[in-house]
């Protein structure tokens, strides 16, 4: 068939073109990763449908959906709209005024999570209740961002490689009374964290506040419940990291021992300090990038602008990442060539 | 005598009881389980009827009151010591038939064991009543019914909780005095008579096929299974072990106090003896010690077995080691002993 296909348009519909002509791999949004089951049966009947039998589970936790012919996109779009409104709608209170025609953006993109201790022993927090929570932070929207929420800091969620990457901790209460000394979490800590506990002469445990990353392994190994968790929850944030061929990186921490409260005024600021880099013209950047425009600096002004942190929350003073260069001297250009965020800032990409 | 009691009226009565009694009930401590978001529920001392978790088995056993897992007992200086005080009020524990019978299986050590009183343990148990708490229906890891602990009759009063206030059977004098004015009322305490869980007592006949059992392959599996943690001993009701330790000036290391905490046949290290000797090499080995303990050796000194059945040990073991499915293996490992042809050895 002769096509003419505005491809960019269909991308931003979460349609990916495919190397077949005129065939697209749908991606449906799944916030946090986990579902009702139900859907799964709504996702086999596209795939089997309007598709060409096969799935995939994209790797941000999407519903792939490939083999998908143009004609049928109207079709499809249709189709899902129940899933909007069940989804983004019911389950997130995303703001959505048009259902009838798919997803109108790509550029927020899905919030990955790993389970959570909505079933994991690890798991300090509810991951895709946080999930949801952000989603209508970011989503409809133009700006493109990677975000993950991981339960502990094991980090199965890959919070180190997302924009933004949240990991549950939780703050420890030591009950001396219930301890008894047996040193089982001055060895899981040692272990399996960062071996801040220390069985004392009196057969007491102390513990070097400093350096805790909050991860519970000695609450889970304490026989007597001399560790528990205080019930407010807390979180590390993660930011800035990006795959890709050019200039790969890891997170570094920009927040921790924040409340989920905090993490939501900061989402809030996301759209705002994303227009006001690009000058309000969305382009195909990741979140990583746009904060290499502003510099860290004016990131975190504006990030941090109005939101009103908990009492235990730090911050990064500054942060340094440590990219991939795959080639040397990546960042080394005439001066014309730079990258300009704020006012005035044409795209350069 | 049997009283029905509304909440509030028990409630009026619990506040009064407050001036001379101290009193401890399961209770219920929000999001400090073990894993996130699951609670505990422990003995601590209650303010109101509500307050008292009833409707599930406690976590940690009511031991804890008159057997606290640390403890300071005495304080010294250079040339002499002084037992800590305490005050003058009595103590009254909620605990089900289960745990009340353990009070008679940990008295058979803190109490008469080797002509010797612990006087840490019997101050404080002679200032203690039992309220007890009616059990008709456990919990699945509950063998109550198997041990013969699923009744106690050696209590000052039994409670049965209703939706709006609790019908009470006051047997001690003394408590009675407090429900003057309240209208009597027919209620006799019930008992469970069956447990989902039903456990064979290991009978094992002599000292030659105590030994087998000692050899036997049936242990082996705990070497990889069970982690050594302690969580078993320290929620069984009916565990007495503890350590002592010194806690003294830092600048003078002839004054301070001593303390005992809990310690456990499962943690490393427990059996080491001056000089490096270990009795028990594996989890294999401490993990027979401690089901032998439970349901044989005890037994052979005392008459009675020293597992009541509670089923705390299966509850908290990380591990899901079910001490219920332990005896069935040890039975058949008896079994398959007994039924052996006589070696000549």
């Amino acid at each position: 068939m002769n096509h003419d296909i505005d491809i960019k348009n269909t991308r931003i519909n979460c349609f990916r073109q495919s190397k077949i002509k005129g065939e697209f791999l749908l991606q449906m949004r799944v916030p946090g990763g986990t579902l009702d089951a139900k859907y799964l049966e709504f996702v086999q009947h596209i795939c089997k449908t309007w598709g060409n039998g096969l799935f995939h589970f994209g790797m941000r936790q999407c519903f792939n959906v490939p083999g998908i012919k143009y004609e049928s996109i109207p079709a499809v779009n249709a189709y899902i709209k129940e899933y909007l409104e069940g989804v983004e709608v019911g389950m997130c209170n995303v703001k959505m005024d048009d259902t009838e025609h798919g997803f109108p953006t790509i550029g927020g993109r899905n919030i990955m999570s790993c389970i959570g201790n909505e079933h994991c022993i690890k798991a300090n927090v509810n991951t895709f209740a946080l999930a949801r929570k952000i989603e209508p932070l970011i989503f409809p929207g133009h700006y493109h961002v990677k975000i993950a929420v991981a339960g502990c800091p094991n980090d199965c969620g890959k919070a180190h490689f997302n924009d933004f990457g949240m990991i549950g901790i939780a703050k420890m209460e030591y009950h001396q009374e219930r301890c008894i000394g047996c040193g089982a979490c001055v060895d899981a800590c040692s272990h399996h964290a960062t071996g801040v506990l220390k069985l004392n002469e009196f057969n007491k445990i102390d513990k070097d506040d400093c350096c805790c990353v909050g991860c519970g392994e000695c609450t889970l190994i304490c026989p007597a419940s001399a560790w528990t968790r205080l019930p407010t929850k807390f979180f590390r944030v993660l930011l800035g990291a990006r795959t890709g061929k050019q200039e790969a990186r890891m997170a570094k921490t920009f927040l921790t021992w924040v409340t989920e409260d905090v993490i939501l005024q900061l989402f809030a600021n996301w759209p705002k300090f994303s227009a006001w880099v690009l000058d309000y013209k969305p382009e195909y950047l990741h979140g990583g990038h746009l904060i290499d425009r502003a510099g860290y600096q004016k990131f975190k002004e504006i990030m941090l602008d109005g939101v009103k942190l908990n009492p235990e929350a730090k911050v990064a003073d500054n942060i340094y990442w440590a990219e991939t260069e795959y080639r040397r001297d990546i960042h080394v250009k005439p001066l014309a060539e730079h990258k300009k965020a704020g006012p005035g800032a044409t795209s350069g990409h | 005598m049997g009283f029905s009691l509304s909440l509030e009226k028990a409630n009026a009565i619990l506040n009064e009881l407050k001036k001379e009694y101290r009193i401890y009930a399961p209770k219920r401590f929000e999001k400090q389980g073990r894993y996130s978001d699951t609670d505990i529920i422990r003995y601590d001392e209650i303010d109101s009827i509500e307050e008292i978790v009833t409707g599930e088995k406690s976590t940690y056993s009511p031991k804890e009151v008159l057997f606290p897992i640390t403890q300071t007992i005495l304080y010294f200086t250079e040339d002499e010591y002084r037992e800590t005080k305490m005050d003058d009020k009595k103590i009254l524990i909620f605990m089900r038939p289960c745990d009340i019978n353990a009070r008679k299986v940990q008295e058979r050590i803190y109490m008469g064991n080797g002509g010797f009183d612990d006087f840490y343990y019997k101050r404080l148990r002679e200032k203690v009543k039992f309220v007890m708490m009616e059990c008709t229906k456990g919990w699945d890891t509950c063998f109550c019914v198997s041990m013969g602990t699923n009744k106690a009759t050696n209590y000052a009063a039994a409670v049965r909780f209703l939706e709006d206030g609790i019908l009470l059977d006051v047997k001690d004098e003394e408590l009675q005095g407090y429900f003057a004015d309240v209208a009597k009322a027919p209620f006799e305490v019930e008992f469970i008579e069956g447990n989902e869980t039903v456990v064979e007592l290991p009978q094992i006949p002599d000292k030659k096929v105590l030994n087998a059992i000692k050899a036997h392959p049936m242990w082996d599996e705990y070497n990889s299974r069970c982690i050594a943690c302690g969580a078993c001993t320290i929620a069984c009701g009916t565990c007495t072990c503890f350590t002592t330790t010194d806690l003294f000036y830092t600048q003078n290391a002839n004054v301070g106090e001593r303390r005992r905490t809990y310690s456990s046949c499962q943690i490393d290290g427990f059996d080491e003896m001056a000089g490096g000797l270990i009795f028990r090499k594996s989890y294999a080995d401490t993990m027979r010690y401690k089901v032998l303990h439970k349901v044989h050796d005890y037994k052979e000194r005392f008459g009675e077995n020293m597992c009541v059945g509670c089923g705390r040990c299966t509850d908290r073991c990380p591990q899901f080691i079910s001490f219920s499915h332990t005896i069935e293996k040890l039975n058949h490992a008896i079994k398959e002993i007994c039924e052996q042809p006589v070696s000549q050895s």
